[in-house]
């Protein structure tokens, strides 16, 4: 409940910090501010083209969120157990890339899951084994992963996987893709976020798992004081590993869901920004699976929304940017600044 | 008659759920000895913690000198002339007695008139210098972390005098001392004070306040009940006063009735972090209904000796012999499952999750089990009801029963927490590692009772500590570990306090 008030406060502040740059530009933060509101499909716009509604604009807002729950649930699940997961860019990248040469062969959406979700544990795996083997920090050991699976993966895709038009990967299947792109219906064209009920579910089940089993127990007394776990007789480097693995797996999760979904194609050269904005949104949400879930919802609506208001209101979409900047740095403070009070 | 040189009036502090300091109106004179007694949790570090600028008073006010202060930094203390020893040294291990000693106020000479730099020479000197005059032997060159603990304590102490302070507080200062380190630490605040320094000390051991204060003040939860002459006062009167009825100091027991080995140890030998031979080449054996203390000056390898016997550090040679089982570097569970509870030394890093709650730490050792674990889902109500019985049963008290972050409770409430956790296990080996450290008088007596009652049940009980009062109050069996060796085992009746304190020095051996 404290948690929430912080994370409250932290978004109160923000928005007020937000207001008053519009402000200083000139322009008018209340009208912004809805139309950041109308651009996620959570209000009228004033005009729609064609096939498009205020419902339309909510489902592709869904299908923006869905990547992004799965990666706060990645970095929340691995601050339970003491790490530090700054990698989930790099396992979404991998294991969009694997479900991607997945799809090739076996084009099914179910296979693109799977896929994701086992190349996502297998890096995260590496990355917990590699710390309580040899004790390799697990932060630098991601970064270091980061950079070493998006070189790999540009180099293939540039050389075996590139679309020569739009510079970016070939795109999946669409058997296989998480999205339903354009899906007509009453004369609308949607698009439906297949693995979104799955997000949702994630956050309430990995919610019980921490709360409520042997194993959750384990991971929490892991993270919170290890030396006090191993006098409990738990194994914590297995604990650490078993971490660091599920953590990847949401990771891929959010992979799939971002490079197999929101997205058809990955686009070389780069790592996700989402698996960095994971971790703010992971602390605005208390590390807690169901608070990562209003977060996501919350952190969405700004950067989906930011295209209609910056077109709206001639601002730079970088400004919708710097406020949600602005949300998580008050996330991060308030959260520390908690941890402080005894 | 002396000038009041520090006043609290209607000092008043309160911490969430708890009213540490509750209207405390007390005065200080010049040049005493000023102790301030209390059990764990009677806000006595509270009050003086005020004093030196690390809290800010709710209500009320502070006078130093006479004058209205508001005491809002350490830093601010020290430009009173308020100094203070705390429990735990904070001394920079790798730099040298003087170089602890002047940081932040080091002397500055100019090189080539321009760049400033630290005058190590001069402070080396000047530490020398203060030394002599206060007749704290340290050696101005040494490296912090090859000194003794008595000798870090006459740094800190000399920390202050290099900052002139005048107002000398010492929090707890004699709890990691040997016998002999404690007479003469008493011997420099006499000294002290015929220097004219007044002095403020934290204790709550009895006897060391009449050895040397003038006067005392009696706290009992968060409320002054009395300040005494301690010249006048007899201890069993502020023993009463301070825990609020009578206690006696010995733990009553019944004569000992052993029965079987249960705990067999052989030729152990168990290597530190460092790698070197921490306990050499010990061997001896625990009966059922037996309580076998270990004295011994602290790091002579009793961290070691707890944690291998427990199964939590590796045993390099030798073996552990349980029951007629061996368990020799068995796992740290099948040590737990084959029945030996552990009290370890460092409750907050080890015992405690702390930032679990209260109800969440007591099944820390038995989570696992069918009792709270039906097929990997863990049973709330049993999680419940299993904490209201171990607070009941131990008398654990906290702001909000069980649903209490284990960090906000107090240090004595935390130890009973895990020594309710242990004992309930109802195990043939208990072994208590420093139980009642840092603990106030009540807590101790409390403590004790349980080790006697675990003997009598037929528990055999391994009781490591360094203070030889608790050794000598609950001992059937002594023995005395020096440099990693036990040099001497003896019935309790069969040595007498001198000697165990020579087989602990090492100028005795077996």
């Amino acid at each position: 409940m404290r948690k929430f008030t912080q994370s409250l406060i932290a978004i109160i502040i923000s928005l007020i910090f937000g207001a008053l740059i519009l402000w200083l530009m000139g322009k008018d933060p209340v009208t912004a501010y809805t139309d950041l509101l109308r651009g996620s499909g959570l209000m009228e716009k004033v005009r729609y083209s064609g096939r498009q509604n205020m419902f339309t604009d909510f489902m592709s807002f869904i299908d923006a969120m869905t990547p992004m729950i799965f990666a706060s649930l990645a970095v929340a699940l691995a601050l339970k157990g003491g790490f530090f997961n700054i990698g989930v860019s790099g396992q979404m990248l991998f294991a969009g890339f694997c479900a991607h040469m997945a799809a090739m062969i076996l084009p099914s959406k179910i296979a693109v899951v799977i896929v994701g979700l086992i190349a996502g544990a297998l890096i995260g795996a590496l990355i917990g084994w590699l710390k309580y083997r040899f004790n390799v920090n697990e932060v630098v050991s991601s970064i270091m992963m980061n950079s070493i699976l998006m070189y790999l993966i540009t180099f293939y895709i540039n050389t075996f996987y590139i679309n020569p038009v739009s510079r970016q990967s070939k795109s999946i299947i669409s058997a296989a893709r998480l999205t339903l792109s354009g899906f007509r219906w009453e004369g609308l064209k949607i698009d439906i976020a297949l693995a979104f009920p799955l997000a949702v579910a994630t956050a309430l089940f990995l919610h019980w798992f921490i709360e409520r089993t042997t194993y959750g127990y384990e991971i929490k007394a892991s993270g919170l004081s290890p030396n006090a776990a191993y006098y409990a007789g738990m194994n914590v480097n297995r604990t650490a590993l078993m971490t660091m693995t599920l953590s990847g797996a949401l990771a891929g999760l959010a992979g799939v869901s971002y490079f197999c979904g929101y997205l058809a194609a990955i686009q070389p050269g780069v790592v996700p920004s989402m698996g960095f904005d994971a971790i703010a949104v992971s602390l605005l949400g208390g590390n807690n699976p169901v608070g990562c879930v209003l977060a996501s919802f919350l952190i969405t609506v700004i950067s989906k929304g930011s295209v209609y208001m910056s077109s709206r209101q001639n601002i730079d979409m970088e400004i919708a940017s710097l406020i949600a900047a602005f949300i998580l740095t008050f996330a991060a403070c308030s959260s520390l600044l908690g941890r402080r009070r005894k | 008659m002396a000038e009041n040189i520090v006043e609290f009036r209607h000092i008043t502090k309160r911490f969430p759920g708890i009213i540490a300091n509750d209207d405390v109106s007390l005065s200080i004179k010049e040049g005493e000895i000023f102790a301030v007694l209390g059990e764990n949790g009677a806000g006595k570090s509270t009050l003086v913690s005020m004093l030196f600028g690390m809290y800010e008073p709710d209500g009320g006010e502070i006078y130093v000198r006479g004058k209205l202060e508001h005491i809002n930094s350490p830093r601010y203390a020290g430009s009173l002339g308020i100094g203070m020893v705390h429990q735990h040294f904070r001394l920079v291990s790798n730099y040298t007695v003087a170089e602890n000693i002047v940081l932040g106020l080091e002397p500055v000479r100019k090189i080539f008139g321009v760049i400033p730099s630290v005058d190590m020479k001069k402070a080396n000197h000047d530490i020398a210098e203060l030394s002599e005059r206060y007749g704290l032997k340290v050696n101005p060159t040494d490296v912090i972390e090859n000194l003794n603990v008595a000798t870090r304590q006459r740094v800190e102490i000399l920390k202050m005098l290099y900052r002139e302070a005048e107002i000398l507080i010492f929090d707890e200062p004699t709890a990691v001392l040997t016998p002999q380190e404690i007479a003469s630490f008493i011997d420099i605040v006499r000294g002290l004070r015929e220097q004219g320094k007044t002095i403020i000390l934290i204790t709550h051991k009895l006897n060391e306040i009449k050895a040397v204060a003038d006067r005392c003040a009696i706290m009992n939860r968060g409320k002054l009940i009395d300040v005494l002459d301690v010249k006048t006062a007899s201890t069993d009167d502020m023993a009463r006063m301070m825990v609020g009825h009578d206690i006696s100091f010995t733990t009553e027991r019944k004569p000992a009735r052993f029965g079987g080995v249960i705990l067999d140890v052989k030729n152990l030998t168990v290597k530190n972090a460092a790698g070197l031979d921490a306990v050499k080449n010990v061997s001896f054996q625990i009966h059922a209904g037996e309580v076998f203390a270990v004295a011994g000056v602290s790091g002579n390898g009793q961290n070691e000796l707890a944690d291998s016997i427990a199964g939590l550090v590796k045993i390099s040679g030798g073996t552990v012999t349980l029951n007629g089982h061996d368990i020799t570097n068995a796992t740290v569970r099948e040590h737990i499952t084959k029945g030996v509870a552990y009290i370890p030394e460092d409750r907050h890093n080890v015992g405690l999750v702390l930032d679990f709650t209260l109800r969440d730490n007591f099944p820390l050792r038995q989570y696992y089990t069918p009792k709270f674990s039906r097929k990997g889902v863990l049973s709330e109500s049993e999680f419940e009801t299993y904490g209201e019985k171990l607070e009941e049963a131990y008398d654990i008290r906290s702001g909000q029963g069980g649903a209490t972050i284990t960090r906000a409770m107090s240090g004595g409430n935390q130890q009973k927490a895990i020594i309710a956790r242990e004992l309930d296990m109802k195990t043939p080996l208990i072994i208590f590692m420093q139980p009642t450290r840092g603990l106030d008088a009540g807590a101790v007596m409390n403590i004790h009772r349980h080790i006697v009652d675990e003997r009598d049940r037929g528990a055999a009980v391994l009781l490591i500590s360094l203070d030889l009062d608790e050794i000598l109050d609950c001992a059937d069996t002594i023995a005395v570990i020096y440099n990693g060796s036990i040099n001497k085992i003896s019935p309790a009746s069969e040595i007498s306090t001198d000697e165990i304190g020579l087989y602990m020095m090492g100028v005795k051996t077996a």
